[in-house]
């Protein structure tokens, strides 16, 4: 499967990004890895030109919230997005936060799995499993 | 070859044409100037004018670069606007092409036909692993379109049916790679020996190799040729956009620095054409697209004149639209995803002028406007240098670089 990542934003963590990349690989997903600083035309873009099932977004700086409000209308501007996976993980609100707050707010953006401050293989093992589900 | 290394540099735009010659010895180095004649061929028009100084030249000396031509037209189709469209747009560019206009491949139902004769038309879309990315709304859009080339640079597995439904579609190698990065390559090859030929297919320009036996370029070309070279030679600092008015079209050159962009490419430099951005040819679409500007008025009256200038015909007025021009370009460039791309201008270190616009201007006129750019639109204090570029050094240094180019092979 054809995975789309990076770091949205302004942020420019990019530790985690080298380790998403290699760790989706070692999973067997073939991966285009937009690095950090990705705004989220780019992601979107990117999919369509490449044909991915699944955007992986990660933010760590704390400016996730802002650009997620604009998912479903950015999204829905796209033809031949309805299938599309989207996860997003990292350090998903200023500050400290809840989980249990933080992840209804982002599926109501519209991401199928939402990983604040998750470990990456956990996060991993979900998509895996949403994957399976999906298909089923 | 003769005792000095003399030689001869002529270019030919739309508005002007200047001859240069170049010599080791400092004393015989000249620069002249002239308006064209269009009543006459090119070739004629400069005899008359110069036939002196040229014939002084054996025709291996006479080098020519030409952008009198006047660019060719595009259409891009392509998939998305950060990768398909954008590296075509790029490449096209750097190749010397005046782009008409980009399509969104999703849009293409409602998007509108082009009346005009395209020159070439570009699809582009999808890594190779990507198929069935077009379909037949692509070839129904196309068969209401007028062009005279076509080529596609797009994934590999829609390339069959393409060139099946059209069968002068010229296939050259996807300009995405598989990890999306652009490959320039070959198109940059194709179009650039596009241009060529319309050069060589516009008749004047022809005639011009009676008087040299080296190839013409275009003047772009040897400009962007030149960009490397020029902080070297000149007191220019890092980062710079060199902006070349003239009477047809505006060219911004711009070193790479000043994009914020994950674009991977191996030109340090690149470059944006405005077509209909120049004072004589141009000079009503210039005019409509100052009248469109909200600040245009402010920047009148800060030049102590009223809209009436746009209807003279004096030598204040074209001063004043090379003015407009210089702030318009940088307008253009400044605003957030209103043109294909922006230029970080509060970086900027160097402003470089030339061509027509540095025989009109006088340095404190082109730093009034600049000045005034920056702290109207840009609310900064920030001045970058302004340099003129009067003597046509820029494009001696091109086409002096170019020579030895030639001669190396
Ligand atoms: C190193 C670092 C920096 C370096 C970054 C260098 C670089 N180029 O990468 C520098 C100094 C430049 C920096 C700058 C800033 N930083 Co900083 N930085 C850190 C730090 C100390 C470590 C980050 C790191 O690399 N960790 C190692 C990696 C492997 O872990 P990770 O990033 O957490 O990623 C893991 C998980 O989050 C997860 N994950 C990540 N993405 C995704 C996605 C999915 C789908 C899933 C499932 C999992 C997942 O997987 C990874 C492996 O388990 C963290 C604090 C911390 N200890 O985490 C702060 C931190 C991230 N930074 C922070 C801040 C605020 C900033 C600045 C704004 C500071 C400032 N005021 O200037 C700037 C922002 C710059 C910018 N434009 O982005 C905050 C963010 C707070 C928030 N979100 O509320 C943190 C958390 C520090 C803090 N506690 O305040 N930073």
């Amino acid at each position: 499967m054809k995975v789309v990542t990076g770091v949205i934003g302004n942020d420019i963590h990019v530790v985690a990004n080298r380790l998403i990349d290699l760790s989706l690989k070692a999973r067997g997903y073939e991966v285009f890895n937009l690095g950090v600083n990705t705004y989220l035309e780019e992601f979107f873009d990117a999919v369509i030109e490449t044909d991915a099932d699944i955007l992986l977004i990660s933010s760590l700086n704390g400016e996730a919230e802002g650009w997620s409000r604009e998912v479903k209308a950015l999204k829905a501007e796209y033809k031949g997005l309805d299938n599309l996976i989207m996860m997003i993980g990292g350090n998903l609100t200023v500050g400290t936060g809840k989980a249990e707050d933080i992840i209804p707010k982002y599926k109501n953006y519209g991401f199928d799995l939402v990983c604040h401050q998750v470990d990456l293989n956990t996060g991993l093992d979900m998509l895996a499993e949403f994957v399976k589900e999906k298909s089923a | 070859m003769n005792s000095h290394n003399d030689k001869l540099l002529i270019d030919v735009g739309s508005t002007y044409v200047k001859v240069c010659v170049e010599s080791n010895a400092p004393e015989r180095c000249h620069l002249e100037q002239h308006f064209r004649n269009f009543n006459q061929s090119i070739l004629d028009d400069l005899m008359h004018k110069c036939g002196h100084t040229i014939s002084a030249f054996a025709k291996d000396d006479v080098y020519i670069c030409s952008s009198a031509n006047g660019g060719l037209s595009t259409l891009i189709i392509g998939l998305t606007h950060t990768f398909s469209l954008k590296y075509a747009t790029n490449i096209a560019f750097n190749s010397g092409i005046n782009i008409i206009d980009t399509i969104l491949y999703q849009d293409i139902a409602s998007a509108t036909v082009p009346s005009d004769l395209i020159d070439v038309v570009i699809i582009a879309g999808g890594i190779n692993s990507k198929g069935n990315a077009f379909a037949d709304d692509l070839y129904h859009y196309l068969q209401n379109i007028n062009y005279s080339n076509i080529v596609y640079v797009g994934n590999e597995q829609d390339a069959k049916v393409a060139k099946a439904q059209l069968p002068e579609l010229v296939v050259l190698p996807n300009i995405i790679d598989n990890r999306l990065h652009i490959v320039e390559e070959e198109l940059k090859a194709y179009l650039t020996n596009l241009y060529q030929q319309d050069i060589m297919g516009k008749e004047d320009i022809k005639d011009l190799y009676q008087i040299s036996s080296n190839q013409i370029f275009s003047t772009p070309y040897i400009v962007n040729q030149t960009l490397p070279l020029i902080d070297a030679s000149y007191s220019v600092v890092n980062p710079f956009i060199l902006l070349d008015i003239g009477g047809a079209t505006t060219d911004i050159h711009y070193s790479k620095d000043l994009v914020d962009e994950n674009m991977v490419t191996n030109n340090e430099f690149d470059r944006l054409v405005f077509k209909k951005l120049g004072v004589y040819k141009s000079r009503e679409s210039l005019i409509f697209a100052a009248q469109g500007n909200e600040f245009v008025y402010e920047l009148l009256m800060h030049l102590n004149v009223t809209e009436n200038i746009f209807h003279e015909q004096s030598d204040k007025a074209t001063r004043i639209l090379m003015q407009l021009a210089i702030f318009l370009v940088l307008c253009k460039m400044s605003h957030y995803r209103q043109t294909y791309i922006n230029l970080k201008l509060s970086a900027v270190n160097s402003i470089v002028l030339t061509g027509g616009v540095t025989k009109v201007l006088k340095q404190e006129e082109a730093e009034d406007i600049i000045s005034f750019f920056y702290t109207k639109i840009l609310t900064s204090q920030h001045r970058p240098v302004t340099i003129m570029d009067t003597d046509y050094a820029i494009w001696t240094l091109g086409s002096r670089a170019q020579d030895a180019n030639h001669r190396a092979k």
